[in-house]
Order: C-alpha cells, then sequence, then structure tokens
C-alpha cells in the first residue's frame, strides 16, 4: 500500500482527474472531500462489506422459508 | 450447417456438432445439468446462463447463475449458482415493493454488462429473509442487473445514498397481495422471461 503523509488543506491527485482532499481533522476523525469525475463510484467501504453480509445471509436461505412467506402474505 | 440438439448428455451434443463441423451453440442450445442443494439436478440449456464476469460482491469467484422458478413457490425466483451448488439466492424484482425505484448506472455498469441504456435489462433485488420473515429485507443499493440478450449480468452498486441495503419490503408484498388477490407476484414480474422452471421430477414432462 502506497502510503502519504498530508496536512489539512493538502491533497493528492489520483489519475488526472480525482483529487481529495484532508479538509477537517477533529481528534480521531479526519473529514475528506472528494473531486472526481461523476461516472467514479465512490463509496465508504462499509457499504461494500455490508453487501458483502447481505448477500452471504441471503445465500443460507432455504427453499421451505420462502414458500412459506407466501402463505404468510394471504390475508 | 445447424442442427437440434436432442439428446441429455452435453458431451453427445459436442461430440456430433464436432464430426458435422458444426456449431454446438444452435437454437435449443446444448443442454446443461446442474447440480443444486435446494432443487437436486436441474437440467438447463447453454444460453440460460447469466455471466457474472466480476461474480457477485462476496462470491467474487463465481462467474456464472442461472434464474430458476421454483413452480411450488408464488414470489420468488432463485438465482442459483452453475458451479457451487448450495449457493441460490432469492431474488425478486424492485418492481413488486418499490414504485418509484429509479436506478442510475455508473458508466463502468453499463461498460461492464455491455449496453448503452437500461431498455434490455431487467433488475433483481437480492432478498435476505431472518427467523422472521416479517423482516424481511430486499437489497435495493445494489441490484442484480441483467442484459436480457447478451445475457451478462452484474451486481451494480449505486451512488444514490437513499437506498438501503436492506429495505423492509413484508409489509409491501402483503399489500400487493391485498391489492391483487387473484394474480400471484410471481406471475406480475417481467424478469421471470429468463427463467428455468424446475420440472416437477413426479410428473411426466409433457410430450414425452
Amino acid at each position: 500500500m502506497l502510503v502519504l503523509t498530508r496536512k489539512l488543506g493538502e491533497s493528492i491527485a489520483i489519475d488526472d482527474h480525482i483529487k481529495i482532499r484532508v479538509v477537517q481533522i477533529k481528534g480521531k476523525q479526519v473529514r475528506l472531500g472528494i473531486e472526481a469525475p461523476k461516472e467514479t463510484k465512490i463509496h465508504r467501504e462499509e457499504v461494500y462489506l455490508a453487501i458483502q453480509d447481505t448477500n452471504k445471509e441471503s445465500a443460507a436461505t432455504g427453499p421451505e422459508k420462502t414458500r412459506n412467506i407466501s402463505k404468510m402474505l394471504k390475508p | 450447417m445447424r442442427f437440434r440438439c436432442t439428446e441429455n448428455s452435453p458431451d453427445f451434443c459436442l461430440a456430433v456438432s464436432v464430426l458435422l463441423g458444426c456449431d454446438p451453440f444452435v437454437e435449443g442450445g446444448l443442454h446443461v445439468v446442474i447440480q443444486t442443494t435446494r432443487f437436486g439436478q436441474v437440467e438447463i440449456q447453454d444460453q440460460d446462463i447469466l455471466l457474472f464476469s466480476e461474480g457477485i460482491l462476496g462470491f467474487a469467484e463465481l462467474h456464472k447463475f442461472v434464474l430458476l422458478d421454483d413452480p411450488t413457490d408464488d414470489i420468488f425466483a432463485w438465482l442459483q449458482s452453475c458451479d457451487e451448488p448450495a449457493i441460490a439466492f432469492p431474488v425478486l424484482e424492485p418492481e413488486l415493493f418499490a414504485e418509484n425505484y429509479k436506478v442510475t448506472l455508473a458508466k463502468t455498469d453499463y461498460e461492464a454488462l455491455k449496453m448503452t441504456d437500461l431498455s434490455k435489462a431487467r433488475l433483481l433485488c437480492i432478498v435476505t429473509i431472518p427467523d422472521d420473515p416479517t423482516q424481511m429485507t430486499a437489497n435495493l443499493k445494489a441490484p442484480v442487473v441483467i442484459n436480457i440478450p447478451d445475457r451478462k449480468a452484474r451486481q451494480c452498486v449505486l451512488q444514490d445514498n437513499h437506498l438501503a441495503i436492506r429495505e423492509p419490503i413484508f409489509a409491501k408484498l402483503q399489500q400487493r397481495v391485498v391489492q391483487n388477490p387473484t394474480q400471484s407476484i410471481k406471475s406480475q414480474s417481467a424478469a421471470l422471461e429468463v427463467a428455468v422452471r424446475i420440472q416437477n421430477k413426479n410428473q411426466p414432462e409433457a410430450g414425452l
């Protein structure tokens, strides 16, 4: 992993069109400002982890469980 | 030269097609038998296979899936891995529970799916069902998008921050059943056009 040291207000550039700036440092929290082309996907890593978790949970579903739901839904 | 393969063995079809010097991927397709822990052996055709070139999040190594229609289930379709018998996701079309659902795909999504717009796409949401099924949820943040003509598919993580990874859907589905009691939820799904209906093994197939 490439590790860089930046001060408040400084930034790094990724490729030609992506810029990440340190906007605020407060205790253990760092606020980052990101400039990137519209088509660049930017997510907190937790989003991907949460999607992986739900996918794994979903893949463990048995067929009886889904069949029972149609019975439960009937008024 | 074209021929239609009516034998069930993919090896046989391939052998005949090689002998005849023609493309085995003809109308009718190659029959493929996949193993599943939920539905036993399921016979599909090679053109039923949906190719996820990057896998599904958490299952990056699985690339081939097929959409299965379990005739004994009125609601869900199953996105079944062709390579891993135990891996299958219950899925629902978002139209069934999220009327105003609009997706904006990123350029990279369109490139991966080899599409320029959504006119020939179908969307499916992966559903998670906890022990209390009334708490079940669907993933609106990362729908599975299928390019229907090319059979390419991808779980696209959308940028829209208002979309939930776990959107509660039980009450919405219940509402739909109440409003339209005569029509099963599944029959209101357009994506099932690419699904393979699982044959009930106790009944002889029509035409045999």
